[in-house]
């Protein structure tokens, strides 16, 4: 199946939320009009979620505490 | 009378002193709320965790050194944010030369194209970046030069929006969006490469 050009073009701004209202609702006629968008914007959507989530240790307790101690003393 | 006066002016002297306190302390601790979302953000931006952590000091000591160039009521994160981008940038990091970029018949869809291959297309789409290992993606994240990092980690993983982006990093909004599009293809070109090794 033939890359489409449509959804190559609407499918970054649209995951990113960055579309006007009527791009949007556009895009959305194209995704109910074009299964292989579809597959294409689903996946493209979990891939963003993967990489959102991707695994990063939480920051260490003590770096907490020598930010605090940076502030001002009153 | 100077001494009522002068009395007068102390007690306004003290008065503002007082609210200039006030408006910090409130500075600092919204400041200091945002330290989880910044290290994360700062944990991608560079390779190691020490570097992480001293970005992430850096950019706290230079915050509240410089609260009063803040315009209350200004998007903070942003002001907070372009300040660890800058001192990440300041570091005296390399420019790196864009990689070159395979052309790729498939273009952007490259990455699902491996994949589904590798699953003999049977898994439902959501599934299939499962087949990603976390490691994968870091790494991926990492190899990607600086230019294109900054905007992906700043949009995937600051949730910022491009006109956000484009004023943390002081580019056009039009530069944000194609270092983000070539960006992000490069990410998935290395996890296409990470994913199956063999067919590279």
């Amino acid at each position: 199946m033939d890359p489409c050009e449509k959804c190559e073009e609407v499918l970054q701004p649209f995951l990113d939320r960055e579309l006007t209202e009527s791009e949007y609702r556009e895009a959305e006629a194209h995704l109910d009009d074009c299964s292989y968008c579809r597959k294409r914007y689903r996946f493209e959507a979990s891939l963003r979620r993967y990489v959102r989530h991707a695994w990063i240790e939480g920051m260490s307790p003590e770096l907490k505490a020598k930010l605090a101690a940076l502030r001002t003393p009153l | 009378m100077s001494a009522a006066v002068s009395e007068a002016q102390q007690e306004a002297n003290a008065r503002r002193i007082a609210e200039d306190a006030r408006d910090r302390v409130r500075f600092e601790e919204e400041v200091l709320e945002l330290a989880d979302q910044v290290y994360r953000v700062a944990r991608r931006l560079v390779s190691t965790r020490e570097e992480a952590e001293d970005l992430v000091q850096e950019t706290y000591a230079r915050a509240f050194r410089s609260w009063r160039s803040y315009t209350p009521g200004t998007n903070l994160r942003a002001w907070l944010f372009r300040i660890l981008t800058n001192l990440n940038i300041d570091r005296g990091r390399r420019e790196q030369r864009a990689p070159d970029t395979q052309p790729m018949e498939e273009g952007d869809y490259y990455l699902y194209n491996r994949l589904e291959e590798t699953t003999g297309g049977a898994e439902d789409e959501e599934r299939v970046v499962e087949r990603l290992s976390q490691d994968a993606i870091v790494d991926a994240l990492a190899t990607l030069p600086h230019n294109y990092r900054d905007v992906v980690v700043l949009v995937d993983i600051g949730d910022f929006s491009y006109q956000d982006a484009a004023q943390i990093l002081d580019i056009p909004i039009g530069t944000v969006m194609s270092r983000l599009h070539r960006g992000r293809r490069v990410l998935k070109q290395e996890l296409a490469e990470a994913a199956v090794p063999e067919a590279s």
